[in-house]
């Protein structure tokens, strides 16, 4: 009997599903990669990007332009969730000079994580306004490192000033089950935040 | 307190949906006429380069491809390949559909000059790109990763 794919020489013709997107955000060394690698199916892959920068010289060259190479790497990890879907995970790159990515980043991203890290709180307010501006729904988790401030969700929820609509959990990243929880929490606030009307 | 103080803070409400790529799309596969260019093409032009003769415009390509889209191997490599070796790997992985995000992490080249080798490929036919073979609305999406998530 011929198959439909038979010209392939393969078996049953794959299903191919549909590929989603969460995006996780935080500033540099906020565990981001950590997170990924902790729920991510493979070893978290990574698709670099190559930038050349004008920089205008402070060194010898007198401020004459110059230009330099960038990497920009992008860290990404997949869970299958069925058949039907698969589910990417995108760390954005840590330096704010890398921000005319995010655009792209979160092009129909399904929503965000932001980390927030109880070393340095200040490097995530650029994540939260980024996502706020956009409309996408994210989630703060505070990562809290050995020695840190032990700050209380509500602290955090206060300093980077959250809506009470928008979750701020505790998390470790090291923790699969831990950042599990992370992401169910921020896709049932995505699904809440998509009918307001049913939640009140 | 955020830097800038009192800035009007935009309500999270309903998000639309973005721009769809959901759906099937099967470009035609490649015909006799496009097979007729083929043979007067240098067979080794280097890289994504302006050598190859396109069936179509490898740009407008380029312009909607994004980490996600899923790429199709329409043929298995051959002659055409021979000294482009980041073509025939993705020949070779596309064999399945594959997300162009993981296409360029495992060529190790830049997410551009993949997206553009990808472009001029998509365009002379030997790749394809491709929507799910069942379209979702978002809505099933989200619960299905949410039953997904919660049994990891
Ligand atoms: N104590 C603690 N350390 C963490 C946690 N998450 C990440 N780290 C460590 O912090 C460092 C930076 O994490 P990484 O994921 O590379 O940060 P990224 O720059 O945001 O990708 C690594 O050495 C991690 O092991 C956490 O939840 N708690
Ligand atoms: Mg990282």
């Amino acid at each position: 009997m011929a198959s439909a794919d038979s010209e392939t020489g393969r078996g049953t013709p794959e299903a191919i599903p549909q590929a989603v997107k969460i995006i996780v955000a935080g500033g540099f060394g906020a565990g981001k990669t950590t997170l990924v690698a902790s729920v991510s199916e493979i070893t978290p892959l990574s698709t670099e990007e190559v930038m050349t920068e004008a920089s205008y010289g402070v060194d010898d060259l007198g401020g004459v332009e110059s230009k330099s190479t960038t990497t920009v790497a992008l860290d990404f990890g997949r869970i299958t969730i069925n058949d039907d879907i698969v589910l990417y995970l995108f760390g954005t790159p840590g330096q704010d000079r890398f921000w005319f990515m995010w655009d792209e980043l979160a092009a129909g991203a399904l929503g965000a994580v932001v980390l927030a890290d109880t070393r340095r709180l200040d490097t995530c307010f650029h994540a939260v306004d980024f996502f706020e501006r956009q409309g996408l729904p994210f989630v703060v988790a505070v990562n809290r490192f050995d020695g840190s401030e032990p700050y209380e969700a509500a602290e955090v929820r206060e300093a980077l000033d959250i809506p009470a609509a928008v979750p701020v959990v505790m998390a470790d990243a090291r923790d699969r089950d831990s950042c599990r929880d992370v992401l169910v929490e921020l896709v049932t606030h995505v699904i809440r935040s998509r009918s307001p009307a049913m939640t009140g | 307190m955020r830097g800038d103080g009192a800035h009007a803070r935009p309500m999270v409400g309903h998000v639309p949906d973005p721009p769809s790529t959901v759906g099937p799309r099967f470009p035609e596969p490649p015909t006799a006429a496009d097979e007729e260019t083929e043979r007067f093409l240098r067979p080794y032009a280097v890289d994504a380069g302006t050598a190859d003769r396109p069936t179509d415009d490898p740009v407008e390509h380029e312009d909607d491809l994004d980490m996600l889209t899923l790429l199709v191997a329409a043929r298995l490599p051959g002659e055409r390949e021979v000294l482009r070796p980041e073509r025939e790997t993705i020949l070779l992985r596309a064999v399945r559909a594959r997300t162009l995000a993981e296409l360029a992490a495992e060529l190790r080249l830049p997410f551009s000059q993949v997206r553009s080798i990808v472009a001029h490929m998509i365009a002379d036919g030997s790749l394809q790109r491709c929507g799910p073979s069942r379209p979702l609305e978002r809505q099933d999406i989200l619960h299905a990763v949410l039953v997904g998530l919660r049994s990891l």
